[in-house]
């Protein structure tokens, strides 16, 4: 009893001093969620699906997963001020065609309070942020989102930032063949590959006081294989050529890794 | 009914009449004379190795993992006495029982290749080759009424723990019980799950390089770069993907190749897909941990490869055709000098201190 009166004391005290009138009030506060929603050339994206990456070469994916880090609403255009949203979080938009439902309602990461206000930005970063990406999966608790080892690459030292995995038909027989080499592993990850975007939406996003609201983020799987065609040794017009560049290990490889990622910049949309 | 369930059923009545009063046997007032003074059981995670959180409503306890210890290998739970846990998981053959399939009491042989329970503790994407328990405690409740395992029932079996000369006290210590018939199958499963918990490996020799403490000779370095890829300078095997350290597994569920299979329905053992109802999952399998996979053969849920030569063949010829095959399997063509370097790589994940440790403790 002795030790809980002295800690009520001490509690008392506690919030005695916080009513100084220097220290600002609770700030009303309204919800926000965010959803991110796969798209393959605009249509809601499924795993396993037989899409057309170029005419004559199917491609299936398996796996579309990503990091995303520092999610922010902006109050001004020029990102001075930031209300943080998310610190790190990991996104798999990997739904097949017997998930409908899942794959339209997209991966919502959960609802967070912010200052009830006008905000003209949201900033979304893809990957994992280099101060995190310092640490390793052995550093957290297997709750973590950072605990995934299927997400660490020693190698690089670093996190994979996204996998994106897939069969492609190379030789158009009709059959999507791992075991003729024609499996697609592109893993992104690396500190240069980190890669922030800024959206603005058409009209200002508005949080009131206990309101609550989603934002939606549209990220087109396709769009992340157009290439500059200048800098990468790329022969078809301008979608990677997954034919030669099938993984991301090499140093060559590696630059391409790094255009994948710079992509989720065009290839996300605010609805 | 016969006299002592008469007199049990009296003093039972006796209690609810005197308002629920709990009913103690002569036994049960010589249990609560043993101390109950949980220890926590000092877990040593090897660095490098991830962190673990034991469940909340079971913590490791000295006398926890002591009596789940004892039941792993007590033959008791088995429905003629003749097989433990242990039968079927050896610590000298890394917790497997070096068969394709265990045989379980009846002389049966179940569908699967026994697992190896070291580092369990670790696993927390599902139990078992697809992932259909969750954890340790409701795992341990399997096997002893499995009939191809232990095909006792766990009523019997509480009947003889509870008669038992040792139980009773040994439950008394580790869970604290004030009377014997509190001795259940949970409590039981609890302690073997405290036991598993405490199987730790981390003192490889693949351990010790990356400590700094030992080097790898030109074999292994090589082999180490195949399995991870670090450089160009050798071709990549891609194992890392699922295999990755430190536990020498993602804990992802994934299909490699071993079964030609046309379509979904040509997979007679379905996996992950038997236990979510998934099509795209059937055929896919826990990815195994390979810390001592050298004293683990044979490999794979079936055990159909004898030797890590013949894995290591499997997966140079790219795997075969499948509806949903990781596509990170290719053809890799590593050529005969490669394939021993990958091999002698595999060899360096043998935990010796371990084993042998666990070797004297049990004799
Ligand atoms: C007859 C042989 C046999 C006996 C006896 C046996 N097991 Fe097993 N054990 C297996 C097999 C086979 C598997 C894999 C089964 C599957 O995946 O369907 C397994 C899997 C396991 C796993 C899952 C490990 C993992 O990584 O997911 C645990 C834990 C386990 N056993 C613990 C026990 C315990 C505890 C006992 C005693 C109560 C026991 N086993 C008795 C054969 C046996
Ligand atoms: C796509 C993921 C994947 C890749 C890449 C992979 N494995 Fe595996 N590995 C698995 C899975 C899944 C199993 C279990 C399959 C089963 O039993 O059906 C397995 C099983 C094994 C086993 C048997 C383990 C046991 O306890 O029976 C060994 C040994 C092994 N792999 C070694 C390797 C090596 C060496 C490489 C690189 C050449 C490699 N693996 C690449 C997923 C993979």
């Amino acid at each position: 009893m002795r030790k809980f009166s002295f800690l009520l004391l001490f509690a008392t005290l506690f919030i005695a001093s916080s009513c100084d009138d220097d220290t600002p009030k609770p700030e009303p506060a309204g919800d926000i969620q965010i959803t991110f929603k796969g798209n393959y050339d605009g249509e809601t994206f499924y795993t396993q699906k037989a899409y057309d990456y170029t005419d004559d070469m199917p491609v299936r994916f398996s796996a579309f997963n990503f990091f995303v880090a520092n999610i922010s609403l902006l109050e001004q255009e020029d990102a001075t001020e930031e209300t943080e949203l998310i610190d790190i979080d990991f996104i798999d938009l990997g739904f097949d065609e017997t998930q409908t439902a899942e794959a339209e309602a997209g991966v919502t990461v959960s609802a967070m309070k912010v200052p009830a206000g006008t905000y003209r930005g949201l900033k979304v970063g893809f990957g994992v942020p280099a101060d995190l990406n310092r640490t390793n999966p052995v550093d957290y608790g297997s709750g973590d989102v950072l605990s995934k080892t299927s997400h660490y690459w020693s190698a690089w030292n670093s996190y994979i930032f996204s996998k994106i995995e897939g069969v492609a038909d190379v030789d158009g027989d009709g059959q999507f063949e791992t075991s003729e080499g024609e499996g697609l592993t592109l893993h992104m990850g690396t500190d240069a590959t980190y890669t922030e975007r800024i959206l603005f939406p058409s009209s200002p996003i508005v949080v009131d006081e206990d309101g609550s609201i989603n934002l939606t983020l549209n990220i087109d799987l396709k769009t992340l294989f157009y290439m500059p065609i200048n800098e990468y040794d790329v022969n078809n017009d301008e979608l990677l050529d997954i034919e030669t560049f099938n993984g991301t290990h090499t140093d060559s490889e590696l630059l391409i890794a790094k255009q994948l990622m710079r992509n989720f910049s065009e290839a996300t949309a605010l609805d | 009914m016969n006299n002592k369930n008469l007199f049990a059923c009296l003093l039972l009545s006796l209690g609810v009449w005197t308002g629920c009063k709990e009913v103690f046997s002569s036994q049960d007032s010589r249990l609560s004379q043993i101390a109950y003074a949980p220890e926590p059981y000092p877990i040593q995670i090897p660095e490098g190795l991830p962190q673990f959180e034991p469940p909340a409503d079971n913590p490791l306890t000295v006398a926890g993992v002591a009596l789940g210890k004892k039941l792993f290998h007590d033959p008791i739970l088995s429905a003629d006495s003749t097989q433990s846990c242990a039968s079927c998981h050896l610590s000298s053959l890394g917790f497997t029982d070096g068969k394709a399939f265990s045989k379980g009491i009846d002389g049966v042989e179940g569908r699967r290749s026994a697992m190896s329970l070291i580092n369990v503790a670790f696993y927390n994407t599902g139990l078992f080759w697809d992932g259909r328990v969750k954890t340790l405690e409701d795992q341990a409740l399997v096997p002893v009424e499995d009939p191809v395992e232990l095909h006792h029932r766990w009523e019997d079996l509480e009947k003889q723990l509870r008669r038992h000369p040792e139980y009773p006290g040994l439950f008394r210590q580790a869970f604290g019980i004030e009377r014997i018939a509190e001795i259940d199958k949970y409590l039981a499963a609890k302690a073997i799950a405290q036991f598993e918990r405490t199987l730790i490996s981390g003192d490889t020799k693949f351990d010790q390089v990356m400590r700094g403490e030992e080097k790898f000779t030109d074999d292994e370095a090589v082999g180490y770069d195949i399995f991870f890829d670090f450089t160009d300078k050798h071709p990549d095997a891609e194992c890392g993907h699922c295999h990755n350290a430190p536990l020498f597994t993602t804990q992802e569920y994934e299909n490699n190749g071993i079964t030609a299979a046309q379509s979904f329905e040509d997979y007679s053992d379905p996996g992950l897909g038997g236990v979510n109802g998934k099509k795209l999952d059937l055929g896919k399998f826990r990815i195994p941990s390979l810390r001592n996979i050298a004293l683990t053969a044979p490999y794979m849920h079936d055990g159909r490869f004898k030797t890590l030569e013949e894995v290591i063949e499997h997966y140079d010829a790219g795997g075969e055709y499948g509806p949903n095959v990781s596509p990170v399997l290719r053809p890799l063509k590593l050529n005969k000098t490669q394939k021993r370097q990958l091999i002698a790589f595999l060899h360096t994940l043998t935990d010796r201190t371990f084993v042998s440790d666990l070797e004297t403790q049990n004799n």
